[in-house]
């Protein structure tokens, strides 16, 4: 339904994309990820035709996005990042422009309206200038303004970024909902609706294609699993409650172990989250040593790699950059401080 | 279709700024001050004639109405990118310039309609002054209409290669100064030096003078109409350009 062919675009001298191929068939939800200026809208501006690629192609729906654009426009609803809609009409008349644009008949407009209005929850804003606006209700007419004509494919860029919690849920519901049947490419930073909605991502970084299939391939795609360990803070069985030093010294030492990390409780308990092997199982070792220390575990977890730990993973070097980092030092953390010797304060 | 779709969003947006409605005003201030009080008021003119209307109108249409009018037509949508959502419609880019030309045109083309309120007023109800030769009222207006749509042309282009309205509005009225004023001192030095003819015919108010005066020439449709279509292209591929930037 919407493929693309090694596409590349280059901004002066910046290569924005970097040959990016996908494909993305019919029945499919596939989120979009990527760090900021991977190259993810970039990537859906070709796509709607909004600007050509420098090389290679793309087509929708089955129509080229260089022969037959207005084709692929009409196959697709479109919903750019930031929702820029223009801020003098109301609600109502900017849908109903965009649905006179589209070749929609007055009453089929109507119609479509009230699942619109549902889904979007727009039933109160439909008369208000779209100027006066929230974020998240200017946000909420973008997607309706996507939605109107019942597209095949839809190409939604950051959807979620300003709605509240129940919009989201029930935009996300939505995509769900209609995504059997229809084409959504989807491009968002919040991991947990990837996990939620989508079957499949596409993760890019600098430009490039860095991962694309099952969300579960992706997650095994770092070929490590995940632990949760939560020890008791107050009380041990023998011997004094331990401090949370002992307990990351004790679990940096242990083989197996690849990356310790320190997540946030209450002060009644110590929790970490390590890296290990998939093919092993540590938990058995991990049991045994709390025991052998008298510590009181609360909690032993192990879980597939979470999206987001992958996300971190591919898009380091991305990261990197962006931070100034040149070396493989992490710990280096560079805030300059800020030279103001000019600004002296005189006191009269 | 999409063109007259977006001509009309277009033109009624005009309508709910307050722009066209001070731009109405002023023009109407302006007309009203020129006919009653400048240089002994209409009344000295001692023919019944629009001698006066059509002689200062380029001024106020080319140095004030056209460049206010066109600066945001593309500037603006570039800069908050609801150009984005306008062309991912499925709107061809000519669809999008045309639409919003004829926009703009129609509210400069309903401004200088509002102008008709004078001699009206004056010729035929409710005051009779005398006769009025129709002819050159009516030439005089097919004038103002075509030198509109080649300065409201010019406007357009100028608009949609930058995204600044500011930058457009001065590029837009140094333009038409040029065209207008600079053109008709410059054909007086260049009557002395021979060429006159070549430098007048660059120049808006030549043509204009012609019209004033009850003559339809040939030349001078031709002239505005080429500046239109010229602009239009220009403005077209401007459009296009942000494909491969
Ligand atoms: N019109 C443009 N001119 C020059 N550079 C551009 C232009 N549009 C995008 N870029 C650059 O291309 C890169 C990719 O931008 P893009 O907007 O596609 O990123 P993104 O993945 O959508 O990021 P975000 O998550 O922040 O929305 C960025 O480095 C950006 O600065
Ligand atoms: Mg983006």
């Amino acid at each position: 339904m919407i493929h693309a062919d090694r596409l590349s675009k280059v901004f002066g001298s910046y290569r924005a994309l970097d040959n990016v191929s996908f494909e993305v068939n019919q029945g499919e939800v596939v989120g979009f990820l990527g760090p900021n200026g991977a190259g993810k809208s970039t990537t859906m501006r070709i796509l709607t035709c909004f600007i050509s690629p420098s090389s290679g192609g793309a087509s929708v729906h089955g129509h080229d996005v260089f022969d037959d654009p207005l084709s692929v426009r009409r196959s697709l609803g479109y919903l750019p990042q930031r929702a820029p809609i223009y801020p003098d009409m109301t609600v109502w008349e900017y849908l109903e422009f965009v649905a006179k644009m589209r070749g929609l008949d007055a009453s089929t407009f109507r119609s479509r309206m009230k699942k619109i209005v549902e889904v979007c929850g727009l039933a109160q804003s439909l008369g208000k200038d779209i100027g006066t606006l929230s974020h998240g209700y200017r946000q909420r007419v973008g997607l309706g303004q996507a939605l109107v004509h019942d597209p095949p494919i839809l190409i939604l860029d950051e959807p979620t970024s300003d709605l509240d919690p129940n919009e989201k849920a029930e935009l996300i519901k939505y995509i769900q909902q209609i995504g059997k049947d229809r084409t959504i490419l989807l491009s968002t930073h919040n991991l947990n609706e990837v996990e939620q909605a989508c079957a499949r991502a596409i993760i890019v970084s600098k430009g490039r294609v860095v991962a694309d299939g099952a969300l579960e391939d992706i997650r095994a795609k770092t070929g490590r699993v995940r632990y949760v360990v939560v020890v008791d803070e107050k009380n041990a069985l023998k011997g004094s409650a331990p401090k949370d030093k002992e307990v990351r010294e004790l679990l940096e030492k242990m083989k197996g172990v690849e990356r310790v990390k320190e997540i946030p409780t209450d002060d009644r308990a110590h929790a970490f989250e390590l890296a290990g092997e998939q093919d092993g199982d540590l938990r058995g070792q991990l049991f045994r040593a709390f025991v052998e220390k008298g510590w009181v575990l609360l909690e032993l977890r192990r879980d597939a790699q979470k999206l987001e730990d992958v996300f971190h993973e591919l898009t380091r070097s991305d990261e990197r950059l962006a931070r100034g980092y040149t070396d493989e030092d992490d710990d280096d953390d560079d805030d300059g401080d800020d030279d103001d010797g000019d600004d002296e304060e005189k006191k009269g | 279709m999409h063109t007259l779709y977006i001509a009309q969003r277009e033109l009624k947006s005009y309508f709910t700024s307050p722009l066209a409605y001070v731009v109405i005003c002023l023009t109407q201030l302006l007309l009203g001050v020129l006919f009653f009080m400048y240089r002994g008021g209409f009344w000295q003119v001692d023919r019944a004639t629009l001698d006066r209307l059509f002689e200062y109108a380029p001024y106020g249409l080319c140095l004030l109405v056209i460049p206010v009018v066109t600066m945001r037509l593309i500037a603006e949508e570039k800069s908050t990118g609801t150009l984005e959502m306008l062309i991912t419609l499925p709107v061809n880019d000519w669809e999008v310039v045309l639409g919003k030309y004829l926009g703009a045109l129609g509210l400069v083309l309903i401004l200088i309609l509002t102008t008709v309120i004078y001699p009206i007023a004056m010729f035929v109800w409710p005051w009779n002054l005398g006769t009025i030769d129709w002819g050159p009222v009516k030439s005089g207006y097919l004038g103002l209409g075509l030198m509109s749509a080649a300065g409201t042309a010019i406007g357009l282009l100028i608009s949609s290669v930058t995204r600044s309205q500011v930058i457009a509005f001065f590029v837009t009225f140094a333009t038409l100064f040029g065209l207008v004023v600079l053109t008709g001192f410059a054909g007086d030095f260049a009557n002395r030096a021979g060429v006159g003819t070549v430098v007048n015919f660059i120049g808006f108010q030549s043509h204009m003078t012609n019209f004033a005066r009850g003559l339809i020439d040939t030349r001078s449709v031709v002239y505005f109409l080429s500046i239109t279509i010229f602009s239009l292209m220009i403005a077209f591929r401007a459009l296009e350009s942000r494909k491969w930037k």
